[in-house]
């Protein structure tokens, strides 16, 4: 060594700006999710004001189950999406998912063996769609939304275009309860939880945060990209059956139109209300718990005060809306501090 | 030249800006008269960027403190729109031009002229081109921007600020990562703008080239202004010391004698027109040197090294094994590690941490399948110091470091993994002088431990100071090769025919 120097001494070009003493509110603002959580306790308290029979714990118990499936869906598509993927075929998965599983149980085959079958179906078609976008360069967002597009007709296929009744097969699952909290809800929270625990405590995880902020990075420093979008891909499709088998139990059933866009609309949307995003590079699982709750408890508002079924995707897509204005303007800030 | 008497076009007085705690600018005062070029020095967070970002709009400073005249009249609470309506324009270091439209398009975006809605292309062409022509610049128009070079990009940006009616043009770091001909053009571009009278402020890390263009040089350093005075009563030595605050020598250290046994061996590696029938063999302990034109040989050598891409033909081989080519995998796991210097597009991942950024390859290389943040911190932080990596508040995302620091994360991600041969792709680039004296050790210090160093650089300064032994490529081809006691700095410039801008 011939030289010694001091490293250069401010080590960061724009010091991040801490909050203004004088803004009380202000060290609020800069909380993560500040904005959602926020739009989240103006619904809460506009709606409980409304109607007395929203803030009961029936009702919550009741939006929180419903919007299981959905929660399942967007834990999956919240972690391939910050590995800079995209499956809008997740929807459509369920809706195949749903059909197979209710002809098999229709058909007289035995519960686990459907669970199974319907599970490693899920799994190929995530599988396939991650084989198309690894090795053919077709953007994510094109490829799945084809797959979606024949999925759809591949459910309609199976259940000849007729609803299907499972009776009472799989009844537990989509009715019953543990202390009072229904099974949906325990699945779709350890969905979410372990998802969470897999990105932030695991290299695994870490993986898709390097993937989805620079792919070439992510390959040269000795990461098997191949290999984890394949996983990444094979594991949405998982969820999407899980997602599936939790409708169909919920439902006891499957018809024409069960899963599809809408479905898959919602997760992408609460995804993305989440904060998680899109290019990859960044997601959190509390911001897409927090969007998956907030869509619910918009539609359960709505549907409290009898607003007309047509308003409420106007409302749903308002929401969508004002939640991306409000990252964007929370990640220009922290960006120019 | 500065005209005595001459009223300065912008003048700041006592200017102050902080970010939270951190006070970036400290009462600046700074005066630009047109038809001068006035380089801002400083070293890799010194307060320039923030200067020129205040004299733009893009921040403010702070309450109470400092003022901004533009030709004679003050402004306040400056924004990016008023600033450009006043003359201000800017040529960001990262070129701002719309890769898929013409060059006459660039040059006119946003003043289009048109008839009943539809554009003229006549008039768009034959106007842009008066542009071009007025600034001595040769580029036909029609071309689109993204088959431009570099050098030509910062052209077209300048000659579209120009006709915008830019009477005050900063320019950050324009010849960085440039062949000396391009950069030789660019400062030609320079002197035609103060002919013009233009008031231009020049930002770069090159001593010398600062020393032949500007008429007035500015030193900052930790937000404050150390000395302004015309460039004549500078010299480099003195220049450096106002920079760095003290006598920085980065000089040629002895290490021990190269090892017999070859680390590193390169045959006949052809790859269209940038690399062509490239040959070399680098000892244990042996730093060889790749000198050329920084640009295409040199990043295709490292996509080629690297297994990002399979050459037309060739050998490699690592500590005496034949490596396949075209595999990330095969490279990485004969114990070679290529260093980029594109940091950006193939360095760092800027979202993730400092840390983790620094532990993304080792993690994988140890097969770890958890990831815990202390434990994280815990095996960075000898790597921190001892690459001399600082940062001011705990573990920031990589992409809020500057320059210098981010190229040691990232010489020290891949310099801590035990690699037998290295390939180091311009090391130095864009770093400021303690930077990259630092940086010269930590190359030093490997070599040391007896590893193959492979080292392209566009420096004759950096061959000088690091290699046992230089191979001079030009165009893709080996024109020459020396022990680098058989020859001077000056011959190699001259057989380089295309090294660093002097």
């Amino acid at each position: 060594m011939s030289v010694k120097t001091l490293p250069d001494a401010p080590g960061v070009s724009d010091p991040p700006e801490k909050a203004r003493p004088r803004f009380s509110l202000a060290a609020l603002r800069g909380a993560p999710h500040a904005g959602l959580i926020a739009v989240l306790i103006v619904v809460i308290v506009a709606t409980s004001m409304q109607t007395d029979s929203f803030a009961t714990d029936t009702n919550v118990i009741n939006i929180l189950r419903q919007v299981s499936v959905v929660a399942v869906i967007a834990a999956g598509l919240t972690l391939l999406m910050t590995a800079g993927g995209m499956d809008f075929s997740m929807g459509s998965n369920v809706g195949v998912t749903t059909a197979v599983g209710a002809q098999l149980l229709a058909h007289g085959h035995s519960t686990p063996f459907t669970v199974v079958v319907s599970l490693v179906l899920a799994t190929l078609i995530g599988l396939v769609n991650g084989v198309v976008v690894t090795f053919t360069n077709v953007a994510p967002f094109v490829a799945t939304l084809a797959t979606a597009t024949l999925l759809d007709g591949v459910a309609l296929l199976v259940l000849n275009s007729v609803s299907v009744s499972i009776g009472t097969k799989m009844f537990a699952l989509g009715n019953n309860k543990i202390l009072g909290v229904p099974y949906l809800l325990v699945v779709a929270i350890l969905v979410l939880v372990a998802t969470a625990l897999v990105m932030r405590f695991t290299v695994f995880g870490r993986d898709a945060f390097a993937i989805g902020g620079n792919e070439h990075v992510a390959r040269l420093s000795g990461i098997n990209v191949t290999a984890r979008k394949l996983s990444l891909y094979a594991l949405t499709g998982a969820l999407s059956g899980l997602a599936g088998l939790m409708l169909l139990s919920r439902l006891s059933g499957s018809s024409p139109g069960t899963g599809g866009l809408s479905l898959q609309l919602q997760a992408v949307a609460a995804v993305v209300i989440g904060g998680t995003a899109l290019a990859g590079g960044y997601g959190t699982v509390i911001g897409t718990a927090l969007g998956v709750v907030l869509l619910g408890v918009v539609a359960n508002a709505l549907n409290l005060l009898q607003v007309s079924s047509n308003y409420q995707s106007v409302s749903v897509g308002a929401v969508l809306l004002i939640a991306a204005i409000a990252n964007e303007m929370h990640k220009a800030r922290s960006a120019r501090h | 030249m500065t005209t005595p008497g001459q009223d300065a076009v912008l003048r700041v007085r006592g200017v102050t800006k902080s970010f939270g705690g951190a006070a970036a600018l400290k009462g600046v005062d700074l005066d630009l008269f047109p038809g001068e070029v006035h380089a801002l020095m400083g070293m890799n967070g010194a307060g320039k960027s923030t200067l020129v970002q205040v004299l733009s709009g893009v921040h403010q400073s702070d309450a109470d403190a400092g003022a901004v005249e533009v030709n004679g009249q003050a402004q306040h609470g400056l924004t990016v729109r008023k600033a450009r309506r006043l003359g201000i324009a800017s040529v960001p270091q990262r070129r701002e031009l719309a890769m898929g439209l013409t060059v006459a398009e660039n040059v006119m975006l946003g003043d289009l002229p048109t008839r009943g809605g539809a554009v003229r292309w006549k008039a768009v062409n034959s106007e842009a081109r008066k542009a071009l022509e007025g600034l001595g610049i040769d580029i036909d128009v029609k071309r689109t921007a993204g088959s431009l070079t570099v050098a030509e990009q910062t052209m077209v940006e300048v000659a579209r600020e120009v006709r915008r009616g830019g009477r005050i043009l900063v320019l950050d770091e324009p010849t960085a990562c440039l062949s000396a001909e391009a950069a030789h053009q660019i400062r030609e571009l320079v002197r035609t703008l103060r002919d013009e009278g233009v008031a231009v402020v020049y930002i770069s890390h090159y001593i010398d080239e600062v020393l032949a263009v500007a008429d007035r040089i500015t030193v900052l350093r930790d937000g404050a202004v150390v000395r302004s005075a015309p460039a004549a009563e500078f010299d480099a030595p003195g220049l450096v010391r106002s920079m760095v605050g003290r006598d920085v020598v980065s000089q040629r250290s002895q290490r021990p004698a190269p090892k017999d046994e070859i680390g590193l061996t390169v045959r006949g590696l052809t790859d269209g027109r940038a690399v062509r029938d490239f040959t070399v063999d680098v000892h244990k302990g042996e730093i060889v040197a790749v000198l050329g034109p920084a640009g295409d040989a040199q990043s295709r050598l490292f996509d080629l090294l690297s297994g990002r891409r399979r050459p037309d033909t060739g050998q490699l081989a690592v500590d005496g094994a034949p490596v396949a080519f075209g595999r990330v995998h095969a490279s990485l796991s004969s114990g070679l590690r290529c260093v980029t210097g594109d940091r950006r597009a193939l360095g760092l991942v800027p979202e993730l941490s400092l840390d983790e950024n620094l532990m993304l390859a080792d993690d994988r290389f140890a097969r770890r399948r958890t990831h815990r943040r202390a434990q994280l911190a815990c095996r960075a932080a000898p790597l921190r110091r001892s690459y001399g990596v600082v940062s001011l508040a705990g573990n920031p995302p990589v992409g809020a470091l500057s320059g210098g620091n981010q190229q040691k994360v990232l010489l020290a991600k891949w310099l801590q993994t035990e690699p037998v041969a290295c390939f180091l792709e311009d090391p130095t680039n864009g770093v400021d002088i303690a930077a990259m004296a630092d940086i010269h050790a930590l190359v030093d210090d490997l070599a040391s431990r007896g590893v193959a160093v492979l080292l392209a650089s566009s420096s004759a300064e950096e061959v000088m100071r690091l290699a046992d032994r230089v191979v001079v490529v030009s165009a893709g081809r080996t024109v020459a090769e020396h022990d680098i006691d058989t020859i001077t700095h000056d011959e190699l410039v001259a057989t380089a025919l295309g090294g660093q801008p002097q």
